[in-house]
Formats: C-alpha cells, sequence, structure tokens
C-alpha cells in the first residue's frame, strides 16, 4: 500500500516543519517514507509545500506523483491549487478560517476546521500546522497520535524543547477533533 | 536533529545532503573545502559545524577554482578531502579535475545537479551526466562516477567514493540531483564498511628519512607521456572489470527495457512493475556507478530485449553509452523531462504501452 499527501500553506506557517513531523511518525511506525519539499525562489509569505509518501512495502517510493491521496491546504492559493490532484475518493482537508467553503467536486471528501481559530485559543495560533497533523491523523487512521507527539520530540530541536508541551496539546485537539462537526 | 552526527544502528530522517555530508564524516573526510550554491549548501553548513567540532579542516572557499585545488592540495598529502557543488560550479572545476586525474590524487567531489546550461536553474536536473562521465578537462581522463538513487544510497555511496578513489588513486564524483539532494528518507549510518587504504608509497607526507617524492602532471618526454597513459588506461581497465555496479529487475523476458539513473531510476522501477501487473513483458536496470558504465549487461540485455528506453531528466544523455553499449542491435529511445521532477509513474506506463503496441 502506497499513500501520499501534500501539505501545502504559505511560508511561514510551518508547512514544511509538519511535512517533517509526519515523515518522522511514518519512520517511528516502520513504514517506508519519503518527503520532498517544492523548492525554488521561495519566500516567507508565499506558497510552499511539499509531499510525503508512504508505502508499507520494501520498495522504495515513487515521486512526483500525479494524484493525492490526502491534502492539508492551509491557505486559499494552495486549495486552489491542489484541489483538481486529489485522488478519487481522496480528502482536501482545509482550514475554514482561511478558505471558501466551496465544494465543487463531488468524487472527493472535504473536511474543513477552524484550524487557526482552535491554534488561537490554546494559547498560539502557531500551532496549526502541528494540529492539522493531528486531524489528519484521525481522518486517515494511517498513524496515531502517539507516533506524532514521538516525531515531535525527534523534530523538535533541543534549543526549542519548551514548545514541545504546546505542539503536543496541538496535536491532541486536532486528532480529538469531532470529525461531525466540520459538516455544518 | 540532522546537525548532530549519527553514527547509529537506529533510523533518522535526513535530508540527502545531510546524508552525505554525514557519511563523509564517518569516511574519516579529514579536509572539507567548498563554496555554496543551491540546491547542496546543507553540505557546507553541515560540514562547517561538525568538521571544527571533530577539530579537522573546514575552509570555506573565495571560490569553486580555490576549493577543488585546495583538495587537490590535501589529497597529495595522502589525506581524504573532499569539496561539493552544482552544475554550473562544477565547471570551474573541470581543469583541476584533469590535473587531479592526471596525477592519480583520490579526490571525491559530489555534484548535486540543477537546471543548466549556465546558471540554468536551482531544480533538478540530469544535465551533467556528460560532465561528469565524459568530463569537460583536457587528456584522455577518466573519473569514477556513482549515482544514488535513495538518500540511503547517498550515505552508502559516499562511503564507496572515499573507498575507490583511495583505493584506486582516482578522482571520484558523487553525482546526486537536487530532487536527492532536498529529499528526506529514513537512513542508517553504519560504519564505514572499508578498509582503510595504505597510501605510505605515494603520499607526499614530508621527506625525512626518505628520498623526496613529487606529484606533477607533466612528462616532457613523448614517450614518457606514451608509458604514462597506458598505465593510466590499464587502471581504468581494472576499475571497468572491477567496480561496475547496477542493479536490474525482470530482465530475462523483458521485451523493453527501461534504464535510468538516480532519482528518476524510483518511478521507472515502480512503472515497471505496473507493466508487468498489466501482463506487458518490461525489465528495468539501473545503473549504480556510471562510470564504469554497465555496457557489457546492456549489450548482453540488446540480444534478447526488443527495446530500450532511457528515462533521464535531461535532453538525453545517458542514452548515447546505452546506444554505444547496444551497437545498433536493438532501438534505443528517450522518455525524458529537460529538467525538473522526474517523469511521474503514470506518464512512464502510458508511454510502454505505445511502445508495446508498436513492437
Amino acid at each position: 500500500m502506497e499513500k501520499n499527501f501534500i501539505i501545502a500553506g504559505f511560508g511561514g506557517q510551518g508547512v514544511l516543519l509538519a511535512g517533517e513531523v509526519l515523515a518522522n511518525a511514518f519512520m517511528l511506525d516502520n513504514k517506508n517514507v519519503t518527503w520532498y519539499p517544492s523548492y525554488g525562489a521561495e519566500m516567507r509569505g508565499g506558497t510552499v509545500n511539499c509531499e510525503i509518501v508512504m508505502n508499507d512495502s520494501e520498495d522504495v517510493s515513487s515521486v512526483n506523483k500525479n494524484e493525492t491521496d490526502f491534502v492539508i491546504a492551509l491557505n486559499q492559493a494552495s486549495f486552489d491549487r491542489f484541489l483538481p490532484k486529489v485522488k478519487k475518493g481522496g480528502w482536501m482537508i482545509a482550514i475554514s478560517t482561511l478558505v471558501d467553503k466551496i465544494q465543487s467536486r463531488n468524487d472527493i471528501h472535504y473536511f474543513f476546521a477552524p484550524m487557526t481559530k482552535l491554534a488561537d485559543e490554546l494559547g498560539n495560533v502557531r500551532m496549526t500546522n502541528i494540529l492539522s497533523l493531528g486531524i489528519l491523523a484521525n481522518i486517515s487512521s494511517l498513524t496515531d497520535a502517539d507516533s506524532l507527539v514521538k516525531a515531535l520530540e525527534n523534530v523538535i530541536p533541543p534549543h526549542r524543547k519548551n514548545l514541545l508541551p504546546m505542539n503536543i496539546n496541538a496535536l491532541k485537539i486536532g486528532y480529538e477533533y469531532d470529525l461531525s462537526l466540520a459538516k455544518a | 536533529m540532522t546537525e548532530c552526527l549519527t553514527k547509529t544502528n537506529k533510523k533518522v530522517l535526513t535530508k540527502g545532503n545531510y546524508a552525505i555530508a554525514n557519511a563523509a564524516v564517518i569516511a574519516g573526510c579529514e579536509c572539507y573545502f567548498g563554496y555554496p550554491i543551491t540546491p547542496q549548501s546543507e553540505i557546507g553548513e553541515f560540514m562547517s559545524g561538525k568538521m571544527q567540532e571533530l577539530k579537522r579542516a573546514y575552509v570555506s572557499a573565495e571560490s569553486e577554482l580555490a576549493a577543488i585545488n585546495m583538495v587537490i592540495g590535501a589529497c597529495s598529502t595522502g589525506a581524504k578531502a573532499m569539496t561539493s557543488s552544482s552544475s554550473c560550479a562544477v565547471s570551474l572545476m573541470q581543469e583541476a579535475l584533469s590535473y587531479a586525474a592526471s596525477d592519480e590524487l583520490p579526490v571525491v567531489l559530489v555534484s548535486v545537479m540543477r537546471g543548466g546550461p549556465g546558471l540554468g536553474n536551482i531544480y533538478p536536473s540530469q544535465g551533467d551526466y556528460n560532465q561528469a562521465t565524459v568530463g569537460g578537462g583536457n587528456g584522455d581522463y577518466k573519473l569514477i562516477v556513482l549515482a544514488p538513487a535513495t538518500v540511503q544510497e547517498c550515505v552508502d555511496l559516499t562511503y564507496k567514493a572515499f573507498y575507490l578513489a583511495h583505493k584506486y588513486k582516482n578522482p571520484t564524483i558523487l553525482l546526486a540531483d537536487g530532487l536527492l539532494g532536498q529529499m528526506m528518507e529514513p537512513v542508517e549510518f553504519t560504519d564505514y564498511p572499508y578498509p582503510e587504504v595504505d597510501n605510505s608509497s605515494w603520499a607526499l607526507s614530508g621527506a625525512k628519512g626518505r628520498p623526496a617524492r613529487v606529484i606533477r602532471s607533466y612528462a616532457p618526454s613523448a614517450d614518457d607521456q606514451c608509458e604514462f597513459l597506458k598505465r593510466l588506461h590499464a587502471k581504468y581497465k581494472l576499475i571497468e572489470e572491477n567496480e561496475t555496479q547496477w542493479e536490474e529487475f525482470n530482465t530475462e523476458d523483458a521485451d523493453i527495457v527501461l534504464v535510468s539513473f538516480g532519482s528518476p531510476a524510483r518511478n521507472t522501477k515502480s512503472a515497471m512493475k505496473q507493466c508487468r501487473k498489466l501482463g506487458l513483458k518490461v525489465g528495468f536496470l539501473r545503473p549504480v556507478t556510471l562510470y564504469p558504465f554497465p555496457s557489457k549487461r546492456i549489450a548482453e540485455l540488446a540480444q534478447t530485449a526488443k527495446k530500450i528506453i532511457s528515462v533521464e531528466i535531461n535532453m538525453g544523455q545517458m542514452i548515447r553509452d546505452i546506444k554505444l553499449a547496444v551497437n545498433g542491435k536493438v532501438p534505443v529511445e528517450l522518455l525524458n523531462r529537460p529538467v525538473g521532477n522526474p517523469p511521474s509513474v503514470e506518464e512512464i506506463v502510458e508511454r510502454i504501452k505505445k511502445e508495446s503496441e508498436e513492437l
């Protein structure tokens, strides 16, 4: 089984970091995983994305996929750009505080959550990226909160370890977010 | 996390560039000289901290020209030394590489390819296959060229690059691309798996108690130069016999054989597997060493295959080596992206379906 994920948003939202955490979680789950960024003349405030390909076979993952199983869109530009790439039956997980809830495709699943609002209530809007991973883990069932917490411990550097508890909180709020709320 | 030296038997998620740098440190690289360029700057960044920490030499050179010549200087003392760079900046090193080949020095160069020609862009590319395997320096020389396709191979082939460079006293290139350099995958950093090569018979280690030695790239007599070139090429023949490395799958009964190296080999192999599921007789061969190139094996496959397709991120460079190996026996076609990410699996599968119908 091979599944792929795109996490996309503004430069500065922690899109690449969120991808690194997710990839680490898959590694800790003993899966094969590949992470690669879109890179070019990127800048803070511009759009940025990374793709994570996970598989549970011995094989090396292929890259540059035509279609995606899961997209996390953290801004409108990313939502618009990656909506056509979502695989039939796949998921578009979007930030409802920044994205118009227009569902122009009926062959995919949508999930809108007010991630910036939730992160803000937690005390730091910059936790949005990690919060979105919790939602993704819950929806996809391809990894869980435990692996993601361990992944956070791997990824957050020693001099930023004071931010670990808040990140773990954000992860849990995302993971425990009531999926039925998103339909409203 | 990747800033720490990770010589553990535990998997860590690491970028290709950090993997190469850390592997070089574990391989015993004593000197790093470099000048930053995207998409390989993380190598120099890592080395700038790690080499100082280990009390080894790190010099941020004033140019690529200086960097490669510093490597020549260090290597002439028998040290394990390296530089890393990319495309347009590797162009600046061609003269030095020719000298290093002639001086028979164990220079290790990591070349993380980006778009070209000229300044090009910073996207992944394989446009320097020719630059690495044929070279831009003068004279009849060869460089050993190793091409990783995964981040783990960035580690394993970095180890191997140091070993082969010293074993054969020959400049060796690790040829990666921007995608591999920026990609993260779980890797294991094992101990350096090769024996240390004794260089006491030639290294410029100080002439106390022995006659002075000279390493030079100059033979004023025509006869001497003839002898030198014959000996140099006998060494290349030995390298070809001993060190040609590739992997292949499902080639025995294949009508179409796909050949690809580096990052596009990943999608090519996946495409081969999908085609097999569709009942198409497709095989896959990946050269791991680009010099020496697995020409003999490809020539053998041309006896049974009906067509060979080269999958590359350039306008078709490796395809020339394949054609030389095949020597007109079967058609050799190109499936390429000029620059950027590799052709997708679906794109390769579609092409094979079409080619199969035409067989």
